[in-house]
Formats: C-alpha cells, sequence, structure tokens
C-alpha cells in the first residue's frame, strides 16, 4: 500500500471505529481488484465501508473479482442475522452487475460469516452459481486462495483478539460519550471529562481483560443471571480502587471541598455496571446475550434426516459440531460454543437441524430461513 | 449478539407505514391515489416494491388482477393480511422477489407496471437492469408509473429541503426505525431504457415526483 493510501487507511479505520455502531454504506456492485481474468475467483462481501477497506488491505497482490452486496451498510455478520444481507442482494449482485460477462465459471465465494443469512440452495437455484463459504477473517484469504479454496478448521472459527476488543470498547464508549456529554457537560464542566475518560478506561480494562471474565462466566452459565453477579461485583471492585485513588488525588492536588466527588463517582460507578452488566456477553461474537432467557435456544439435530453432508462443521464459526465417522452423521458436543446465529440450520440441504429451547419449544428451519434471528421469540 | 444491536437491526415492517407518512409529511396517501387513478378493471398490474401494500390494495380496489412482489417477507405478510380482510385475496398474487428476478416474467404480460418509493432504494446497476426487463414485460403502449422522492435541481430548493429532511429523518428514526432515500436522474435513465414519459409531476419544493411513462412500440 502507498504512503497516501495508507494515510487514508488509518483515519478512516479510526474514525470508522467511533462511529462502529452506525451503519456507513459503500457503493454497491462490481469492482476489480488487482488484474483478474476470466479464471479469476469471484468474491463477495458486504457494502459496509470498513469491511470493503480491511479486505483490501488484506488481499494486496492478489487478482479476483469482487461483488459488492447490499446490507445497508451493516457488517456481514449482523446484516445477514439480521436479514439485511440476504437471498436478494446475492441473486441482485450477481444479474445486475454484469459479471456473468466477465468471468467463464459461475463459482462465488461468500464470507463464512453471511451463512445466516444466505441459501446456498436458493443462490444455486436461482442464478446457476455455485457458492463456496470463504474464511471468516479476511486476512486468512491469501492462504486461503494458495490451498486451492480449502478452508483449515482455524479459519473456519471467529474469534475476539485484543484489537476487537478494544474496537468493541471504542465503539460503547464513543456511543455512551454522545449521550452523556451533552447532560454532563453543562452539568459538570470540565469534570465531565474526567468522569468520562474513567468509565474508558475500566471499560477499556474489561475488554482487555475479558479472558479472565471468560473464567466467571463459564461458572456462571449454570447459574440464573442476576444485577449483583460476580462479573458486576468485579467491576464495582475496581471502580471503587480507582475512584478512592482519585478522591486521594483530589484531596492532595486541589486542597478543596471533595464532598460532591462522591456523588460523581456514584454516577460513574452506575453508568459502568450498566454498560457491562447489562450485556457484556452479547458485545462480544463467542457469547450470546442473555438478556432474555425466553430467547434462548440450542441447535436441535434430527438424526434420520442427517445425511453427513458436513454443512454444518463448514458454516459453524464456534466448531460446534464433529461427525461421527462410522455412522456418517454429525453431532453437536460441543454445544455450549453455540452463539445462536443459525447458520448451520439455514444451511442444511436436508432440514435436519431446528432451534429448541429447555421447555421443548422447536423452531422449524423454514421460520428461521424466512424471519432470521430477529424474530425468534416473537414467532411461534 | 448483543441485545441492543439486535433492537436496532430489527426491521420493522410494522412500523413502515407510520414512518413513511412522517418523512413525506402525510401526503404519501394522495400522491398513491392520483398515481392509480389510470387503473381499470381487469388490468394486469405488477406492483414492484409493494411493501406493505398501499398501491396494491388501491389497485385491487378497482378490480384489477394484481402481482405484487418485494423482498421483505414481513412486508409481504402485512400487505396479505391487509387484502384478505378487503376479501381481494383472489386477484392479488403476492411474490417474494426482487428487481433481478423480474426476467422470470413472460414477455408482455402487463397491462399496467407501477412502482411507490422502492426505486430510490435501487442502486445504479438495479435500476438499469430493472428499467429494460419493465419495457420487455410491460405490453406495447403499457403504462409505468413511478412515485418517489427524489432531489431537486435547484440549488436554494436542495438547501430547504435538506433542512426539512434532516429533522424528519431523525424523528422517524427515532420513532419507527425506518427510513428512506432519494432517487437522482431517473428520466434520463427512463428515456435511455426506450419508454416515453408522458406526464411529471412534482411538488412545489420538489422532492417528490410523480411519473407516467409509456412503453415504446416493440420491434
Amino acid at each position: 500500500m502507498k504512503f497516501p493510501s495508507y494515510l487514508y487507511y488509518i483515519f478512516m479505520t479510526i474514525l470508522e471505529t467511533l462511529l462502529r455502531f452506525f451503519p456507513i454504506p459503500a457503493k454497491t456492485g462490481y469492482q476489480k481488484i488487482g488484474n483478474p481474468d476470466e479464471n479469476s475467483p469471484v468474491l463477495l462481501t458486504c457494502n459496509f465501508h470498513l469491511t470493503i477497506l480491511r479486505l483490501k488491505k488484506a488481499t494486496q497482490g492478489l487478482n479476483y473479482h469482487l461483488l459488492i452486496a447490499n446490507s445497508d451498510g451493516i457488517n456481514v455478520w449482523c446484516a445477514s442475522t439480521g436479514g439485511h444481507l440476504n437471498n436478494h442482494s446475492v441473486i441482485s449482485v450477481i444479474k445486475t452487475s454484469g459479471i456473468e460477462k466477465k468471468v467463464n465459471h459461475k463459482k462465488i465465494i461468500l464470507p463464512q460469516l453471511a451463512a445466516p443469512g444466505i441459501e446456498a440452495k436458493v443462490i444455486h437455484k436461482k442464478t446457476g452459481w455455485k457458492v463456496l463459504w470463504g474464511p471468516v477473517d479476511a486476512k486468512d484469504i491469501p492462504l486461503f486462495f494458495k490451498m486451492h479454496f480449502e478452508k483449515t478448521d482455524q479459519m473456519r472459527k471467529v474469534k475476539f483478539r485484543v484489537l476487537q476488543r478494544i474496537e468493541i470498547a471504542v465503539m460503547w464508549f464513543f456511543l455512551a460519550a454522545l449521550i452523556l456529554m451533552p447532560i454532563w457537560g453543562p452539568l459538570y464542566g470540565i469534570e465531565a471529562v474526567f468522569m468520562l475518560a474513567q468509565i474508558f478506561l475500566i471499560y477499556f480494562l474489561v475488554m482487555i481483560s475479558f479472558p479472565i471474565y471468560e473464567k466467571i462466566f463459564q461458572k456462571e452459565a449454570s447459574k440464573k443471571k442476576s444485577f449483583f453477579s460476580l462479573g458486576n461485583m468485579v467491576v464495582f471492585f475496581i471502580n471503587i480502587i480507582y475512584a478512592a485513588i482519585g478522591v486521594v488525588l483530589y484531596a492532595i492536588v486541589y486542597k478543596h471541598n471533595y464532598s460532591g466527588i462522591l456523588i460523581r463517582w456514584s454516577i460513574v460507578s452506575f453508568v459502568l455496571v450498566l454498560m457491562i452488566g447489562m450485556d457484556l456477553k452479547g458485545s462480544t461474537p463467542i457469547y450470546k446475550s442473555d438478556t432474555h432467557q425466553d430467547r434462548l435456544y440450542d441447535v436441535g439435530i434430527n438424526l434420520e434426516r442427517c445425511k453427513g453432508t458436513r454443512i454444518c462443521i463448514d458454516v459453524c464459526p464456534r466448531n460446534c459440531f464433529e461427525m461421527i465417522e462410522d455412522q456418517n452423521k454429525v453431532s453437536n458436543p460441543r454445544k455450549v460454543n453455540c452463539v445462536q446465529c443459525g447458520a448451520c440450520i439455514v444451511q442444511c440441504p436436508f432440514d435436519a437441524l431446528y432451534f429448541i429451547n429447555k421447555a421443548g419449544d422447536i423452531i422449524q428451519p423454514e421460520t428461521i430461513r424466512k424471519f432470521k434471528l430477529n424474530m425468534m421469540g416473537k414467532r411461534q | 449478539m448483543s441485545f441492543v444491536l439486535m433492537k436496532v437491526l430489527e426491521s420493522a415492517p410494522h412500523r413502515y407505514d407510520k414512518g413513511m407518512k412522517i418523512l413525506t409529511l402525510g401526503k404519501i396517501g394522495k400522491e398513491y391515489d392520483a398515481l392509480t387513478e389510470d387503473i381499470k378493471e381487469n388490468d394486469t398490474v405488477l406492483d414492484i416494491g409493494c411493501g406493505t401494500g398501499l398501491l396494491t390494495i388501491r389497485a385491487a380496489l378497482k378490480g384489477a388482477l394484481v402481482t405484487a412482489i418485494d423482498i421483505n417477507p414481513e412486508m409481504l405478510e402485512i400487505a396479505n393480511k391487509r387484502i384478505q380482510e378487503l376479501e381481494k385475496d383472489t386477484s392479488v398474487s403476492f411474490l417474494e422477489m426482487g428487481v433481478a428476478e423480474l426476467d422470470a416474467f413472460e414477455e408482455s404480460s402487463f397491462d399496467i407496471i407501477m412502482s411507490g418509493l422502492c426505486f430510490s432504494e435501487l442502486s445504479t446497476d438495479e435500476i438499469t437492469y430493472a428499467l429494460v426487463q419493465i419495457s420487455r414485460i410491460l405490453r406495447e403502449n403499457g403504462l409505468f408509473l413511478l412515485a418517489d422522492e427524489i432531489k431537486s435541481k435547484s440549488f436554494l430548493k436542495r438547501r430547504v429541503n435538506w433542512f426539512i429532511r434532516i429533522p424528519l429523518v431523525i424523528i422517524s428514526y427515532i420513532v419507527t426505525q425506518t427510513t428512506s432515500k432519494t432517487l437522482k436522474n431517473i428520466e434520463e435513465q427512463v428515456t435511455a431504457a426506450g419508454m416515453t414519459i408522458k406526464f411529471r409531476k412534482t411538488n412545489f419544493l420538489e422532492n417528490f415526483v410523480r411519473l407516467k411513462i409509456i412503453n415504446g412500440v416493440k420491434k
């Protein structure tokens, strides 16, 4: 990447990370990457501006045709589970972008995380194009090309790396600051900045140290969720220490009345507990939100229908499934990892998978394909 | 996934009509009445992007045979329910499909094709494709009726619209989580597809257009 474009990349990454919560649409349609010919692979992605930027950076030096499908400016995973990146977006971009005249094959590589929203079977039936599920991370694409479009197990997994955790922290914090600053600014003046800084620092620390929290989550998984959970208590504790240091510093440096600090510290603590306690799990890509107990489902398998196609293994971003080789059937021994994205259920060509909750309510594949994850709990 | 994000992502078709009413300041109903005035009994009509069925219902009540398409299954469900309540379900068929699938219809199979607030949601590629298909599936001298939000050609009016639109977009988004876009240069594209604009009407601020387009003689 040349110097000016590198600067542009850094600038846009910072800006769009701050505004990560909001959709940022890019132009849809065809783009040429490198110098592709009629045999080059065809890749498809969403029209979230940051995604396209990162994809291009990760695939420098490769030659391929890129189709940008309409996802209302939302990233691949959120858009596909929310119904914004769907069969119609893909059919439309294949048929209207003129790609059929540019290549002599009919194979399209879709991001694996688009599997909850796009049905490979329907795309093939309506356009004649064969869908191949690419890696989760764009940075694995060069290796994926080298391996002749075969994926390793690692390429299928969704991860929650330090950089991604920082990104989430920045996103939520910036949103909180946007809402709180107009209220706190006039009330507390310059101190509002310090209050926000305190919130950001602690939320940042929590996100950085997320692997520690994971252990708490795993212990809490069996119990019913409560506001006074261990996770919240830890946050409270960190905040008390932090505030105590603040109070002491205040007393020494400013040597004036610090009675108001206590009130402000309580407000800060309350906001923090709200931000973290409400839905920390749901802010990660590796846990399902547990704010609604009635929306928690497991994936069930109808073994009579299972034909051992391994498609569920290919699209699962959490490595839940495993083959029972001697029976040519699939099992899900690691269903605690499931994030309920529904990709496996949507893709299974024999309707062998379904959602089932603790009460025994079943959601059929047909319903999930039609209404996606966002209608769960409302339908049935 | 985060509960907050999920709430934002949940598409809100049941709030769509209200959102469009706010965005167009309530004039959407009258515009649609005027748009459908040429539809007669037993006309075969295609509604592209029927949404919650505002145009479909108007055509069905006039006794037309309507095919209504939309890409959103929830929207179609609402439209279908409304048609059933009016007991017009024998003359209307709903299909979940987008403009890229218009090639599934046979040549000259419709007397009238109509579309309200749909083309502004499409990309330039999609509009080009759709117009070619519309010209093909519409019968000779058939009508293509289009109503949509546009950008004014006058600089001053664009600024005025901008000031009116920003608060409306915010209000309608908060209340209904829906929003709309504006259409650019549709007249040129229609002409390029070989169809003729017979009638064009915009409001004073030039932010909404109603077009009656006539399909040319087929070769």
